[in-house]
């Protein structure tokens, strides 16, 4: 047998990649991971692109991240630290507004001011889906069986998914089974009746996917949304500390502690194939590096249809990856700002600050609103009023701006990544400006005190991160795509048809969010394979 | 005290009226009564104007075939129409795509648009075959109790996986793979002429308030690939109405008796167990067994006094989504209108079929984007049928009827109600037909414009949903009519559902009816 290099080569230097190869390092393996850009991190990077001021540039926010990773990677060691986001605050085209706070108490009486039905109800809500996300969470730590084969290790898979469903109540299965196919709207429509509480909490269906919040499918991605666990607080959502690139920091010191090496700016052009097996893979510079494995964590379509020459693949496979769905359909806006926007709902303080400053501001006063800013996307144009979720990274660390200074990460939907007419420089101008309009509506001062922008489009975030369309999730979390259909029916055991080449990104189950759990799994197979 | 039945069936639809027919044939006492003058329910022919026989509500289906044969139902009259078996779609620029039984016309007419559509026609109808070959089977069984499967399913159950098994590894994962997907991404994956993706993505959207960008309507595509054996829909010689009249007759000659001008009001309820009816007279009757072929929200919470059944049940079925989209308006012509693309020479050949106005999908995504807000759509997705067509019989000589299914016509308008709208949408419609075949509105004779309201009010379609529960992944199989309770059963002991509120779900099929009454007999088998 030929000697590699290494045990195994991660292509991509993202959360998932870093995971996966960590875990490798962990049992021993001489591992390499290659990363195209100079940083880091794939799209959870923090940069300093005006001077003093740290953009969390792509991904802003965490708690989906496997908290069995952050134990066995030992993460806080190596820097991690999770600060918490503790409201949710909706102004509304009224003057008033909606605030969630991390006092249980505080909220039921704003929810009360809104509708007392509503404050009667938001209790049993959150009982309901925290017990529908205890019942998802197994499934999030296992290997999707496939229901077409009848090999042991898959007939054992259904068995325990069989028991772990027969251990639910009735009606938590039922619930589930609902949930999994209904819309956000109509589930929500089924608790509420307040307007802007729906318009909010219906926003957790539609990020990341193509879909307004009536189109069907998307409780479930409200549901996916809702599964992290902070330190063991359900449905916490944190700021990490140094932007979403100090995830990464610590997932980088967590796998070079473990022995793993990594390189910046190295891109791969494409994975060495020699007899159905892939042996390594060839740089852009013309090196060649063998490994015994190599893994992807890049998007499906990436990873077969960019690195892999078509003719290792059989032609149906290859079909089923081109039909696989990945819409871009959002943007980030990142302002660095002289002060803190003055939101009319709730005015700033003497201190120059508001309360709603340290957690998060959603732009999301209906349902209706959102599905409005969908019916633009469909049609190809991005939303002229969005709906928008902004935090304020330098209220929460300060170490993210100049004393007295702010950034402010806005996450955008819709921007469909197929723009009528295309995304050019004109366009970006005018969905940054869409952004920057809207948001004045709510804060006024707004405009008086951007600095600087950065404004991100769909095509902007794939050319930056590689990620096809720009879409965060790398793939659509539909029920067609998720679970032994991720990506691709027969292929979702981070196998590949290729001998020895694997995946190990969100385009396999279980999916988008800075979760790590893809990368997980995909390690965990890899070494049950070793011989 | 009164005379006391075995069973008694609330509501003579083409439902009810199955289930009443097998329920006779096992021997039992059956009676079945009907609110309105006339049997039928929903699958009815009426003549709104002398000599001029409609279809007033359904306007295309077939009954499945076990229920056809098991009742023998050609002897009781009914005669499916051959030769109708076509989907025409004219296009506005004289344009047309007509799909046939034939496969030269179909190849022929799919070549203009798209010769690769043409080459894969073949594949996909064989696809969806075999999705449909899977449902029907499905479609057969009361769905098990879930997640606790009663031993007893088990046979059944094994069966349909043995089925699914037999499409092989690859088939067996893209069945799967299909049925939640929307219909724009099913046809996406096929076909790229906008005129064949409109004309297909309109069956997965029929009756839903849903646009066929909503994940779930490929399953509604499927579902009526089912019923329809196809894509194409069928009739009965003498109107839609034949087929009750039918199914009524091997009720009655089964020893079943039916009242019609009798309308339900209130279920009697002693004891936690459904005893009887009252009826608007007053009059009550007593029966064993009460079957209800009215919608769950009308059954349980129109005729149960509330505090007989548990909250979390009434919850669910407060919860069942009964989304009225659609209307229809029913046209007395004095001579067949023309269609622009039917000048090409084709004849009047496609006009004996389903002739569909709606030239791209995304002009169906349109229409429904009016109705997501509560109005009307600007251009409604139309299905017209011209009966007269190929059953002459049905109008008088030389003059003709149209049934038009407009879509997207929502029960819940935003402004104003349906009572003052009514006639604005006939306008509308009207007008949108014109553009098809000019001079339409100088062969309009009558014109009866039924709203979902009036849906709601004449055939007691609450909502004016005519699946009497939408047909999306959250309401079928186990879930239907509401988890826990899809073995046609209720909370109420005694009473039992069989109307398309319940597994399979809508359409002509009948096999709601059918399977009810399968259940009943079996629990009374059980018991014995």
């Amino acid at each position: 047998m030929a000697t590699h290099t290494y045990d195994a080569i991660f292509i991509g230097g993202g959360h998932n990649g870093l995971v996966a190869a960590a875990y490798l390092a962990r049992a021993g393996k001489r591992v390499l991971v290659l990363e195209r850009r100079h940083v880091l991190g794939g799209a959870a990077v923090t940069e300093e692109l005006y001077p003093g001021f740290k953009y969390t540039v792509f991904s802003y926010v965490v708690s989906l991240l496997r908290p069995e990773i952050i134990r066995d990677l030992d993460l806080p060691r190596h820097g991690l630290k999770i600060l918490p986001l503790p409201s949710t605050f909706t102004p509304l085209p009224n003057g008033d507004y909606l605030a969630a706070w991390d006092d249980h108490d505080q909220t039921r009486r704003e929810l009360y001011r809104h509708s007392p039905r509503d404050a009667e109800a938001y209790d049993d809500y959150g009982r309901q889906m925290f017990r529908m996300a205890m019942a998802v969470r197994p499934i999030l730590n296992m290997v999707p069986p496939d229901p077409a084969s009848l090999s042991p290790n898959d007939l054992l898979g259904w068995l325990r998914l069989g028991g772990h469903a027969r251990g639910l109540s009735r009606a938590d299965f039922h619930n589930l089974a609902k949930l999994m196919t209904m819309s956000a709207a109509d589930l929500l429509d089924e608790w509420f009746e307040c307007e802007p509480l729906k318009g909010t909490k219906s926003a957790s269906g539609i990020i990341g996917t193509f879909l307004g919040p009536r189109s069907p499918g998307t409780a479930y991605v409200l549901l996916h949304h809702y599964m992290g666990e902070i330190d063991g607080v359900f449905r916490a959502w944190g700021f990490a500390k140094g932007g979403t690139g100090g995830i990464s920091n610590a997932l980088a010191s967590a796998a070079r502690a473990a022995g793993v090496e990594i390189r910046t700016e190295a891109p791969v052009a494409q994975v060495i194939v020699k007899n159905g097996r892939a042996v390594g893979v060839a740089l852009e510079n013309g090196d060649e590096l063998s490994a015994r494995y190599v893994a992807s964590s890049l998007d499906p379509k990436r990873t077969f249809l960019a690195l892999v020459d078509a003719q290792h693949l059989p032609g149906d496979f290859v079909d089923a990856i081109r039909r696989f769905k990945i819409r871009g359909s959002s943007g980030k806006v990142n302002l660095a700002l002289d002060a803190l926007p003055n939101f009319t709902a709730l005015p700033n303080g003497p201190d120059g600050q508001a309360l709603l400053h340290r957690g998060a501001v959603s732009i999301s006063p209906s349902v209706d609103y959102i599905e409005r800013a969908f019916d633009e996307a469909k049609y190809g144009r991005f939303s002229r009023r969005p709906y928008i979720d902004c935090i304020f990274p330098s209220v929460i660390d300060p170490a993210m701006a100049p004393p007295g200074r702010h950034v402010m990460s806005c996450f955008v939907q819709y921007a469909p990544y197929a723009l009528e007419g295309g995304w050019n420089d004109a366009q970006r101008e005018a969905f940054g400006d869409a952004v920057v309009d809207t948001l004045a509506e709510y804060a006024p001062n707004l405009k008086q005190i951007i600095r600087h922008r950065q404004v991100l489009t769909p095509l902007d975030i794939e050319q930056m991160t590689g990620l096809t369309e720009g879409n965060i999730f790398q793939g659509e979390l539909a029920l067609h795509q998720l679970f032994f259909l991720r990506p691709v029916p027969q292929w979702a055991q981070y196998r590949t048809p290729i001998a020895n080449f694997w995946q190990c990104g969100a385009g396999t189950h279980p999916g988008g969010g800075i979760m790590g759990a893809s990368g997980r799994l995909a390690a965990l197979e890899m070494l049950k394979d070793w011989k | 005290m009164a005379t006391s039945y075995d069973a008694i069936v609330i509501g003579a639809g083409h439902n009810g009226l199955t289930a009443a027919a097998y329920l006779a044939r096992a021997g039992q006492k059956v009676l079945v009564l009907e609110r309105r003058g006339l049997v039928g329910g929903s699958v009815v022919t009426e003549e709104l104007w002398p000599g001029f026989k409609v279809d007033t509500a359904a306007h295309r289906g077939q009954l499945a075939g076990e229920i056809v044969r098991d009742l023998a139902l050609g002897r009781h009259g009914l005669v499916m129409l051959p030769g109708v078996a076509s989907l025409f779609s004219p296009l506005p620029d004289g344009e047309s795509l007509w799909l046939s039984t034939d496969p030269v016309a179909t190849r022929d007419s799919l070549q203009r648009h798209s010769p690769a559509d043409a080459a894969r026609w073949a594949a996909f109808t064989a696809r969806l075959d075999q999705v449909a070959g899977l449902l029907r089977e499905a479609y057969a069984l009361s769905m098990p109790a879930v997640p606790d499967i009663p031993a007893g399913d088990l046979p059944a159950l094994a069966r349909l996986a043995w089925h699914w098994r037999g499409l092989g590894k690859a088939d067996m994962l893209e069945v799967l793979r299909l049925l939640p997907m929307s219909a724009r991404e099913l046809l996406d994956e096929w076909f790229e002429s906008p005129a064949l993706q409109a004309a297909l993505a309109a069956l997965g959207v029929q009756g839903l308030r849903q646009g066929p960008l909503s994940a779930g309507t490929a399953f509604l595509l499927a579902h009526q690939w089912v019923n329809h054996g196809g894509p194409f829909k069928a009739t009965a010689r003498g109107g839609l109405g034949q087929i009750t009249a039918a199914l009524a007759s091997a009720a009655r000659s089964a020893g079943a008796e039916i009242r019609t001008g009798a309308e339900v009001t209130r279920l009697l309820v002693e004891d936690g167990r459904a005893v009887g009816v009252v009826l608007a007279d007053g009059a009550e009757l007593r029966a064993q067994r009460l079957v209800s072929a009215l919608d769950p929200r009308r059954t349980f919470l129109g005729l149960v006094d509330p505090f007989a059944l548990d909250p979390e049940f009434v919850r669910a079925v407060q919860n069942i989504k009964l989304r009225g989209a659609f209307a229809k308006v029913h046209l007395a012509l004095a001579g067949l209108p023309q269609f622009k693309a039917v000048a090409g020479g084709l004849g009047p050949a496609p006009l004996r079929g389903v002739i569909h106005i709606g030239p791209s999908l995304m002009d169906l995504e349109r229409a429904y984007d009016d109705a997501k807000y509560g109005r009307p759509s600007q251009r409604p997705w139309l299905e017209v049928t011209l009966p007269s067509v190929a059953d002459p019989a049905l109008a008088p000589d030389g003059q003709h009827v149209m049934s038009i299914w407009v879509q997207y016509a929502p029960y819940h308008l935003q402004d104003g109600d349906w009572d003052t709208q009514r006639e604005a949408l006939g306008d509308r419609v009207v007008r949108t037909l014109a553009e098809y075949a000019p001079g339409l509105e100088g062969l309009i004779v009558q014109r009866q414009v039924l709203t979902p309201l009036d849906l709601e009010r004449t055939f007691g379609l609450t909502e004016g949903n005519v699946y009497h529960g939408e047909m999306m992944l959250d309401q079928i199989l186990f879930m239907r009519p509401v988890p826990g309770w899809a073995q046609y059963r209720t909370p109420l002991e005694g009473l039992y559902l069989c109307g398309p509120g319940t597994h399979p779900g809508g359409g002509v099929s009948g096999l709601p009816g059918r399977n009810a009454a399968r259940q009943l007999l079996k629990d009374l088998q059980d018991r014995a």
